[in-house]
């Protein structure tokens, strides 16, 4: 085991603190923004990765499939947004909890009406499909492109909430949405703008995931609990909760396989239960 | 809406495939997953099962109840007593996961109503636990690897890095296969049991694998963990070639898993490409009435049909005849020359060493090689 | 604040009532349903407890009925003791966990809580899913019931067995109106609507958190041991955090807080999944839409809103009736 092994890991660790995060900040800033515990976003994720397969069965295209499917899981949002999400904002969360489980229901038996029970696989794009060797190691290039991916977002979500107007807006709705609305900020549109973004992201995590990891009917209810975990031990409602909470599990899952096989399944629980015993608002907490 | 309700009566009595026979002389209850993880083996192993009956001509002879065990223990138990107490069934078939099976097993000992095992490979279930009410026509997990560690020995391979779920099937699978491997002469460097149905992420095991240095990987893995981690170890470029149990490249996956899955080689009970008149019928027939290539799992119910209707020809018409009559089937099926050893009330069946190959643009099976008549040894089984 | 009403004494009969004549005089599965619904329906009771009087959501419910079936099984099958020591002691493995959870998890509240459960909850359930000795995975099996023959009772009859267990449901549901109604109950209720305040009249809330969660333990320990009695055979999927998401969905969907509302909830629930799965194999769909609509009719749960309408249509026949108005309107600060 020598550096490039380490190497290797670290880039795996990388890998999925990536996927984690694209899952978590949408979670997490539709919970600090709205105080809504959406416990289906794990279910729009899953139907990222069927809607890109379909897409890219029906075209060929992988990369028509990975920018349409964040767009049509966008149009559900908006869809549940309007039926569903807006009246429960003030439903109190053990309402919001039943809606949201309802829609977990809901959401499997469609897709397995509409995709059948056996799990399904999408194909790396060629361009992406071989490995890529450098500092003594290769490694697979999809997988490279979801770190870049993730970093990507990761940036450009810090620029537009730390630099931009609508950052400005977003963080001002988080601190006190009541003020916000009276210092002329149209907090109801900027909530659905947020929730959309939100959606585009567990879409854009689904289409991306589904080259790596398959697509089965019980790919979302598994990802729910470490998506709830890293937003939880990072704090919820802030970025740099989700980006330090999908690191660590990252890292932690990663290297807990390596070194502590046997301890790995329980790895993540008890440093979950660790971080909330002695803080239990999470790491970093959107409001002091 | 009373109209509603009754159209509803009828949907839900085609859906779960409720037969309305003249007369039924035999009452047979199905015990499947129909929702959940294993949705789609209990499907494909009902299908097997109708097919079989339904190609016989003799669906007016069988009433069929099926049940859903969503492969859940306590829930398949339920269904169980459901069957056995208030529908009086004669005979039950079913069971994917060992999980449910360990949960009836003591219901159907003492019921002494006969269970026809479909998948349930748990090795303990023909061994200590066998009963002699508790048949099973599909695979013991023992089975299905044993031959496959002393074929590799045998054919040069000589050290190997074994991974597999940490749960009691993985365990079993791992470790039939690893005692068949040293005992002719193999050498097993390291091996590792990831976290059951969490493990999505293959590759820091994958590069452990390659750096323990051995000759070749031995996995078991099935459905969405099988896809996974195929796509990843091809993703990975891995030159130590990939061997294992057989589900890992079942023909219900592998076109999920695309060209990754090429090369591997894996021993199982059952390949669709097998070139014998039983297999080639019964393809052409399920394609015809499917139109989909069967898996493992449709011969799994095909041929618990066919035990089933071979019991009753030989004189199996309440429970106790068809427990008595079932050790005695032996038939040439798909799958080749089947029978029940009476000794473990297990399958004793060819074993297939295959390779995926890409054929005409799709991922088919190619024979490598046969291990006649894989018989378990009587551990511990006491009728 | 809890009461019990006329109203909810009135429910808890007649849901009873159901229970028991469904599995006299319905088939044999009608008696396995009802000892499920029984099951479900001392969790559900034991949740509220905590959840609706104490503010603790918890999502190891399941745990701690897992954590006491294994115990009684362990002791009873794998080391020979008699089932009533068996029992005893699971009940009080199960009320030592939970009780622990409590303490270390006082200071935690809402999601975060509900997350701390979860994460105690999965690691029994990773214990108990590696442990060879315990069967791992497979389980275990080789359980029998209590001989209660002294009694003149044969619980190998099915409906011997299902009338216990609606018997048990109901001394469960006794035994929480009573801590609820005591002093301790009142306490409780206290921290739930604010915590600082009770904390400022020198109120050890952690250590009451701890007990509120003990006593619910001892509850759900119940239920774990009627389970491992009726399957005979216990396996990790008992611990799982699924089945205490269900347990959650069963005491919103009756109603939190009302005590007798998740009763309703767990009949409903179990009655409308057998029923359905009989003819669809999507029957988690219709649940979905089921929940959706019974949150969007109000979202108080399906007895919550039966008593905010009862008590809105007798009001002007019986003004004197105050108290009822008061504790739904506090019941929607609950939830907030």
């Amino acid at each position: 085991m020598d550096a490039s092994f380490w190497l290797l890991q670290c880039l795996n660790a990388m890998q999925y603190s990536m996927l984690l995060f694209l899952l978590s900040i949408g979670l997490t800033v539709i919970f600090g923004l709205m105080h809504f515990v959406n416990l289906a976003h794990a279910s729009l994720y899953m139907l990222g990765a069927y809607f890109g397969i379909s897409v890219s069965a029906m075209t060929g295209q992988f990369w028509l499939a990975f920018m349409l499917s964040p767009i049509i899981v966008t149009c559900i949002g908006a869809v549940l947004y309007f039926t569903l999400i807006d009246r429960m904002r003030g439903a109190g969360p053990m309402n919001q909890v039943l809606v949201t489980f309802g829609l977990i229901f809901v959401i499997l038996d469609l897709v397995r009406l509409g995709w059948g029970d056996i799990a399904l696989g999408l194909e790396a794009p060629a361009e992406l499909s071989h490995t890529v060797s450098f500092w003594g190691i290769s490694y697979p290039a999809y997988r490279l492109f979801i770190i870049a991916l993730g970093l990507v977002v990761m940036i450009s979500m810090w620029v537009v909430l730390r630099r931009t107007q609508i950052g400005a807006m977003i963080r001002a709705s988080v601190e006190n949405a009541d003020m916000a609305a009276s210092l002329g900020i149209n907090v109801g549109r900027l909530f659905f703008l947020v929730f959309c973004f939100g959606c585009a992201l567990a879409g854009l995590a689904g289409v991306a995931a589904a080259p790596i990891f398959s697509a089965t009917t019980t790919m979302g209810i598994t990802i729910l609990i470490p998506t709830l975990i890293v937003v939880v031990i990072g704090g919820l409602g802030s970025l740099e909760g989700a980006i330090t909470g999908s690191l660590i599990i990252g890292f932690l899952e990663t290297f807990g396989a390596v070194l502590l096989p046997s301890l790995s399944a329980v790895l993540t629980y008890m440093l979950l239960a660790a971080v909330l015993v002695f803080r239990p608002q999470g790491l970093i907490p959107a409001r002091g | 809406m009373k109209s509603i309700l009754k159209n509803l009566v009828v949907i839900g009595g085609l859906a779960v495939g409720i037969h309305m026979p003249a007369f039924a002389d035999t009452k047979v209850g199905l015990v499947l997953p129909y929702t959940g993880t294993y949705a789609a083996l209990g499907n494909a192993i009902t299908e097997g099962f109708n097919m079989a009956i339904d190609e016989a001509g003799r669906s007016d002879e069988f009433t069929i109840i099926t049940e859903d065990t969503e492969a859940k223990p306590p829930v398949g138990l339920a269904k169980a007593r459901k069957l056995v107490l208030q529908d009086k069934v004669d005979v039950m078939v079913g069971v994917v996961s060992s999980g449910v099976l360990g949960a009836m097993r003591d219901f159907v000992h003492q019921a002494e109503v006969p269970l026809i095992v479909a998948n349930a490979g748990n090795n303990l279930a023909t061994g200590e636990n066998c009963s002699p009410y508790i048949v099973r026509v599909s695979f013991s997990n023992g089975q299905i690897n044993r031959p496959m560690g002393t074929w590799m020995a045998e054919n040069g391979v000589k050290t190997v890095y074994t991974l597999a779920p940490d749960y009691s099937a993985g365990h079993q699978m791992i470790s039939s296969f690893s005692a068949a491997f040293t005992a002719a002469g193999g050498e097993v460097l390291g091996s590792e049991f990831t976290p059951f149905g969490q493990t999505k992420d293959f590759g820091p095991y994958l590069a452990n694998a390659q750096a323990s240095g051995a000759e070749a990987i031995f996995v078991f893995y099935a459905g969405g963990g099988a896809i996974n981690f195929v796509k990843q170890y091809g993703s990975f470029d891995i030159k130590t070639p990939l061997y294992g149990s057989g589900f890992l490249t079942s023909p219900l996956y592998v076109a999920a898993e695309g060209e990754a899955a090429i090369g591997v080689r894996a021993s199982l009970h059952y390949i669709p490409t097998l070139e014998t008149p039983e297999n080639k019928a019964f393809v052409e027939a399920f394609m015809a009435r499917y139109g989909t290539m069967p898996s493992e799992y449709s011969v799994q119910g095909y041929d618990a049909g066919l035990a089933l209707m071979a019991a009753v020809d030989q004189g199996g018409t309440d429970s106790q005849s068809i427990a008595a009559a079932l050790p005695k089937v032996s038939y040439v099926g798909p799958r080749g020359a089947l029978e029940i050893d009476p000794a473990t009330n297990n399958i004793v069946q060819n074993i297939y060493v295959y390779d995926t190959v890409m054929e005409n643009g799709a991922l088919t099976q190619k024979l490598i090689d046969t291990i006649s008549s894989v018989r378990d040894d009587v551990a511990g089984c006491q009728m | 604040m809890f009461y019990q009403t006329h109203l909810r004494s009135i429910a808890l009969i007649l849901a009873l009532g159901f229970l028991a004549i469904y599995a006299s005089f319905g088939s044999y599965f009608a008696r396995e349903i009802v000892v499920e619904i029984t099951i479900l329906a001392i969790l559900a009771i034991s949740l509220d407890f905590c959840a609706g009087f104490g503010g603790m959501v918890s999502l190891c419910h399941g745990a701690i009925m897992g954590i006491a079936a294994y115990v009684f099984t362990i002791m009873g099958v794998k080391l020979g003791w008699p089932s009533l020591p068996s029992a005893t002691l699971g009940l009080l493995a199960a009320v030592l966990f939970s009780g622990m959870v409590g303490w270390v998890t006082a200071r935690t509240s809402g999601i975060f809580f509900i997350m701390a459960t979860l994460a105690f909850g999965q690691m029994a359930y990773t214990f108990f899913f590696k442990s060879r000795w315990l069967g791992g995975d497979d389980g275990m099996g080789g359980i029998s019931r209590f001989d209660l023959s002294w009694l003149g009772l044969d619980l190998n009859d099915a409906l011997v067995f299902a009338l216990l267990g609606v018997g048990v449901l109901f001394l469960v549901y006794v035994v929480a109106s009573i801590l609820l109604r005591s002093g301790f109950g009142r306490v409780l209720c206290g921290i739930h609507s604010n915590e600082n305040r009770m904390q400022a009249m020198g109120v050890n809330t952690a250590k009451h958190k701890a007990l509120a969660m003990a006593c619910s333990g001892f509850m759900a320990g119940m239920a774990g041991i009627i389970a491992a009695q009726h399957t005979l055979y216990i396996s990790p999927e008992l611990l799982i955090w699924t089945v205490s998401g269900e347990v959650l969905l069963v005491v919103i969907l009756g109603g939190i807080g009302t005590l007798v509302g998740p009763v309703i909830g767990a009949i409903i629930l179990i009655m409308m999944k057998h029923e359905l799965s009989n003819y669809t194999d999507y029957w988690h769909m219709i649940v979905g839409v089921v929940l959706i609509l019974a949150v969007l009719a109000g979202g108080r749960g399906v007895y919550g809103q039966i008593e905010v309408w009862l008590e809105a249509f007798f009001k002007p026949q019986a003004p004197k009736e105050p108290k009822e108005p008061t504790e739904s309107k506090e019941k929607e600060q609950d939830l907030a």
